[in-house]
Order: C-alpha cells, then structure tokens, then sequence
C-alpha cells in the first residue's frame, strides 16, 4: 500500500535526477512514449522499468561505439492516442532520434504516420522507431516503413502459433471465436478464419462473434451459455484486459469446460485478477517468445532474469525488451555511428540469440522472427510469478515450441529505402 | 419454453446487479435532489475496503465493515464538502461531485496500485448450486441476488412504512416545517447521503470480485447506472428496480439471438445485393447491438417520456 506511493515518489526523483546527471555526458538517447498517468500507467511503468534495466545492463557493460551510454528518456502519454502525437513532437524538438512505444497499436499508427511526414522532410533528421509490443499486422504490410521496426510478432504470427498448436491436440474439434469489435479484435477474427481453414480443416468454427469492448459488458453469462449451446470444446479469443477476465471467471462459475486459446488472457495483470482457483480451472493457452519455467530456458537467459528479478521486484514475462535492446547496441556498433539510416541497415537481417535458437530481423519488412512457446497456467511450477513482491502462486507451464517457419508469413510490403 | 426461462433467469440475476448499483444513487436523488458523479466510486471504494478487509479478517466481517467505512466516507463528504457546496444550486454539487470521481480513482490509485488487485469469491460460496440447460450456477450469484432483494425490501419499507422514512421525505420537500418541529435537516441528509454511500459499497463487496477490482472500473461503470436511474425515473426505487430487471432481460435475450436484417430477407426467401458499406449495417446481428440497446433505450426513453418509468418529475 504505501510501499507503492514511496515507490512512485523514488522513481519520480531518480528519474529526475537522471535527466540533470545526463545532460553532460554523451549519450544515444531513447525516448518511450507509454502511459505513466492513467488506467494503464502500470503496464507504461513496467515497460519504462523494463527497458532502463536493459540499457543499464549495456551501459555496465561497457556501453556502445567504444563507451558512450544508451539512455531511456520516458515520456507519458497518459494512454490518449492525441497525447502520443504531442510527445513525439517534443521528441523531435529534443533531438532524440530513436523513440520506442508498444502499448496500443492506435498509438503506434500515429507514431508511424508522424515519424514518416517528419523523415520524409527532415532528410539527414530522421528518427526510428523501434516498436516493441504494438501487434497490428498491417504495420509490416502496407505500411512497412524503413525506419519502423518490430521486435514482437504480429497478430497475425500469433494467431498461426495458436492455431499451429491447436491442430497437434486432436480432442480439439470445435472452435467459438470470441472477440472486442474494434480493429485489433477484427484482425484476429480474420486471422484466426484464414489460418483455421488453412491448417486446420478437420477444425469446425461453431461461433464467431464480436462483442463490444473495453470492459463495457459485465455480464458475461448470456456469452457462456452461447458456448455452451453452441458445443464448442475450444473459445480462441484474442480478448485482454477485463473483457478476458470476466468471459474466463463467468466460465469457470457455470462450470463449462473448454480450453482458452488466447494472445493477452494469461498476462500477469489478468492471471492476478481471476484468482488461482479460477486461472487453472479451464487451460489457459497463451503465446510469447519465452517464460521462466521452459525447460529449455537457457543459462545465460536465467542469470539475466535472476538480475531483473532483484532489479524490479518482478518476475520476466517476455523476451523482446532484452534482444531488442541487444541487438539495438549491435547494430550501432556495427553501424560505427549512432545515425537511424546506418542502424537501420545495419538492423535489417540481424540475427541474435534468443531464447530458443536465434532470433531474426526479416530485412524484407522489418518483422521480428522467433520460435515461439504456448504455454497455461499451472500452480505446478518451479518458479511462480512475483510482481512487486507479491506472489501470485501460479506461473506458465509450456504446452509445445511453434518453429519460426511455421509462423513466417508472407509480406505485401514494398519498402523505399534511403541510400546507404 | 426452456430457453426462456433460462434466459429471464440470467437477465433476472444481471437486472438485480444492475439494481443494487444504482439503488444507492437513485436514492440519494431521490431525496435530496443530488446527482451524484461519484457514485460509482463509491462503488470503488466498498470493492477496494472489502479485498483489503477480506485478506485478514475474512469475506463475512468484510461483509458488514466495508460498507459501514464507505458510508462515514460519505457522510463526511457530506457534511465536510458537499453541504457548503448545496447552497450553490444543483450545477455546483453535479461539479463537485465530479471532481470527487477523479480524487478518488486517484488516491486508490496511490494505495493500492494500478493493476487489478486479487479479490476473489470467498472459498464457501464458490461452488455450484444447481445446474440449468447444461450450465451451472455458482452459491455466490445467488448469495448476490438475494441481498439485492433484500436491500430492496428493506429500503421501500423504511422509506414508506417508518417514521424516519417520512421525515426523510418530509426533509427533501419542506425543510423549513421538518426543522421548526425539531428535527436536524442537516443530518437527516448526511444520513441519506451516508446511506446511498453504503448502499454503492455492498455493491462493490458483492460485485468486485466478479467484476475484477481495478482503478478503472468506477468509470466503465458509470454510465449503465445513469441509464438505469433515468428510464426508472430518478428518484423512485421501484423505478430503479423495474428499469434493471428490464435492462437485464433485454440485454441477456439480445446477446442470445443471432438474428440480423440479412438473415431475415434471407428466410423470406430472397436476396439482397447491397453496397458494401450498407452490407455492414443489415448484417448487424442483435447480439452484437445487445450492449448498446440500453443506451438506446434511454434515448427513447427520454423523448417519449422524460420522467421515466415511475419518476413524479422531469429530467
């Protein structure tokens, strides 16, 4: 309880005292654009917390282009897509050429958007933006941009994981489609529709529906005896945030048993919020790109989240903060300049370690490729999740890896690049 | 006939939800005439007491003490704020008020953080009751909806069979005669407003652990308690009550049907060839509407009959 306010307070005065201290040095600057005000500042503040530790790692470690320091510079755009636009601009007036974001794709688009007027413009000015988590597809389709790039698969990569692991569990024979009515909930829809009748025809789609989002419904129940009704033995949804938590706590509390296939329902926020009883009461399937207890977890991965864990307090709950950081201090050694035209190219087909094999930056469209594990909720664990100290006494358990090939997709992007 | 009932039943068991959210706002309305924004963060504060209470002493006492500490939060608002505000007119207390609504997301914020905290159905009324058209109903659903008909009992007959239910509604209409016979007008409304305080917070108790206990759920909950209150008619309980039960049905039987203009020409026997923009709007199935049809209610409501169902006075 009041850990929290002092915890703010601290946070609010080292960042403070970051900013005075830097000034003087010589640094490649980051800015993050999440919300650190708001319903969401949370997952903002996690990230920032994240990303810092990350830099710090590389600082300690002798920095980038013979000693200079990454450092992260937050800015809050109290989750207002408007407010993104305005602290981009004040990224821009700051001289910060690189400028990291993730949470909501609305907010990446205007990033996007704004950052190609800027370059186009700007010639010998220009930024890059390094998105770590925002997933709509179309990012690296139609709008590929040469300054953008992704370290998180997209919506749809994660839609053919899920259903990739889908066809190796034969009980699994139909299929309800459940998701919010806005454009991150359509792609999937349309994602899920294709790839099911692609590699799962034996699968039968028995419901599919959009319902309104952003925890507008409370009652799930008249949802859960469509389910019922409908006889599915699988709800794939792409579902986060309380439109998850209370379609999976109204199914636990009638007693319908079907698997969850899921991107976001198994996020640490949402797993706390339902309660052991309910997360383990139906499988939870959700899709990352690593988790603490795979038994394939590297060494050297584990010594970095055992950092972490004595960092901020928290368990790891993906892999991308850390490779895009790392190959982010790469590719601006490689480069020898601190330039976003020279990283870029130097960006494009990068190869890192990853979790599981390597990790691979598609030059074509400047999407992330990775082996990806499903994984549920289990209470049989080695190691359970800790956030701020608090022990949710669950934590993931893999199901199966998905290969990277089974979830590279083909791209429409036609990229304009700049000269080298 | 099956499906019916089972569908009344579950609109039933949200309408009652639906009820004792609103029941302490229409109540304070009622009787003093405040319309009160914050009410949902009333609402906020009982599901955040009990999570807290409920971790040491158990669900029971939580039961009990979260909405007694909800309703002196009230009263103090009440006596402290909003009563030196009361003599600025009505525009002066909705604004207040609102404010009030973002001090509080605030100030949980800052105590309990900002991700959802786990309160959970207590262990013994987390099991399933009895099962209907192959689904199960938990004790605790039904644990909800019997309190809620119990609130409701409790309060028509305090407002209209007491004593004390009368100087209430003698206070609202004449305070001058309630005061010069004695009685404190003031504290009859710091009593009130206490009251419709507490009334949110067994509301946040009974629902926060189904609903998920977050910063951000005071405003997603707003609004369905407005449209509650006015197609009800502000003021009136049996209003509130007919109005919730009838948003729940509506809502429950909507989500249930898979009909939409499309599917219907279709059964008559025809086809449509339309331009894709207007293809998006008669293949709109009526689940996919069910959620805004209350607010869509509301609207009629307010042209056909701006007092609502049982209200004695204009919006």
């Amino acid at each position: 309880m009041l850990t929290n306010f002092i915890k703010i307070l601290l946070l609010s005065i080292t960042l403070i005292s970051y900013a005075s201290i830097s000034k003087a040095e010589d640094t490649i600057k980051i800015a993050i654009i999440e919300p650190m005000s708001g319903p969401l500042a949370s997952v903002g503040l996690d990230l920032i917390e994240g990303l810092e530790f990350f830099a710090e790692r590389i600082n300690k470690a002798g920095g980038v282009l013979g000693g200079k320091h990454i450092e992260i510079v937050p800015y809050d755009n109290a989750m207002v897509a408007e407010k993104t636009i305005q602290q981009l601009r004040k990224v821009i007036d700051d001289d910060i050429r690189y400028v990291t974001q993730g949470v909501g794709s609305n907010h990446a688009l205007n990033i996007i958007k704004t950052l190609g007027k800027h370059n186009k413009r700007n010639p010998g000015k220009e930024i890059m933006f390094l998105n770590h988590s925002a997933v709509t597809t179309s990012f690296t389709n139609e709008l590929c941009n040469f300054y953008h790039f992704r370290f998180d698969a997209n919506v749809d990569m994660k839609v053919a994981a899920l259903v990739s692991q889908m066809t190796k569990d034969p009980s699994i024979k139909k299929v309800y489609l459940l998701n919010q009515n806005y454009a991150y909930g359509q792609s999937f829809q349309a994602a899920a529709r294709r790839l099911l009748a692609e590699r799962a025809p034996q699968i039968e789609i028995v419901g599919d529906e959009l319902i309104v989002p952003f925890g507008k419904i409370l009652d799930f129940n008249p949802y859960v005896s469509k389910i019922t009704s409908s006889g599915a033995d699988t709800v794939l949804t792409g579902n986060w945030g309380p439109d998850a938590a209370r379609l999976i706590k109204a199914t636990a509390n009638s007693q319908l048993k079907v698997n969850f296939y899921t991107i976001y329902a198994g996020i640490p926020a949402a797993m706390n919020s339902m309660g052991v009883k309910v997360s383990t009461f139906n499988p939870i399937v959700q899709v990352t790109e690593s988790h603490e207890n795979d038994p394939s977890h590297p060494d050297w991965l584990k010594e970095i989240d055992a950092e972490y864990m004595a960092y901020a307090n928290k368990s790891p709950y993906a892999d991308r903060q850390r490779f895009m950081m790392d190959m982010f201090a790469a590719a601006v050694n490689e480069a020898g300049t601190a330039d976003p035209t020279a990283v870029g190219w130097a960006l494009e087909g990068m190869t890192a370690k990853g979790a599981h094999g390597d990790v691979h930056m598609r030059a074509e469209d400047h999407q992330m490729h990775f082996d990806m594990v499903l994984s549920r909720i289990s209470t049989d664990v080695e190691k359970t999740f800790i956030y701020n100290n608090e022990d949710y006494g669950m934590a993931y358990a893999t199901d199966g890896w998905v290969n990277m090939a089974d979830i590279t997709l083909p791209t429409t992007c036609k990229m304009k690049r700049p000269k080298k | 006939m099956d499906v019916i009932l089972f569908t009344v039943f579950n609109g039933l068991l949200y309408g009652m939800l639906l009820f004792m959210l609103s029941s302490g706002l229409t109540l304070i309305f009622g009787m003093m005439g405040v319309l009160n924004f914050a009410h949902a963060s009333f609402f906020m504060l009982g599901a955040y007491f009990a999570y807290q209470i409920s971790k040491y002493i158990g669900f029971v006492p939580a039961l009990f003490i979260a909405p007694l500490i909800v309703a002196v939060c009230g009263a103090m608002v009440e006596k402290y704020a909003l009563r030196r505000v009361h003599k600025f007119g009505h525009v002066a207390e909705l604004l207040f008020t609102f404010g009030l609504f973002y001090i509080i997301e605030e100030l949980v914020q800052m105590v309990w953080g900002k991700v959802p905290v786990g309160y959970h159905v207590p262990e013994f009324l987390d099991f399933t009751l009895f099962s209907m058209s192959g689904m199960g109903y938990q004790a605790y659903a039904m644990f909800t909806l019997l309190v809620s008909i119990a609130i409701f009992f409790a309060l028509f007959s305090v407002l209209t069979k007491t004593r004390a239910g009368l100087i209430i509604q003698a206070a609202l209409t004449h305070p001058e005669i309630v005061s010069s016979l004695g009685h404190n007008v003031p504290r009859v409304f710091m009593a009130v407003f206490g009251l419709g305080c507490a009334l949110a917070g067994l509301a946040g108790v009974l629902a926060g652990n189904t609903l998920g206990t977050e910063p951000s759920m005071a405003l997603s909950l707003g609004p369905i308690v407005f449209v509650v209150i006015v197609v009800g008619g502000l003021g009136s309980l049996k209003g509130a009550l007919v109005a919730s039960i009838l948003i729940g049905v509506l809502q429950t039987t909507a989500i249930s049907l898979d009909l939409s203009i499309n599917s219907l020409i279709e059964t008559l026997g025809f086809a449509v060839d339309l331009e894709s923009l207007w293809h998006i709007l008669i293949d709109l199935t009526i689940s996919q509407v069910a959620p805004i049809l209350p607010y869509l209610l509301l609207v009629v409501m307010l042209i056909v009959r701006p007092r609502g169902l049982f209200g004695n006075r204009d919006v």
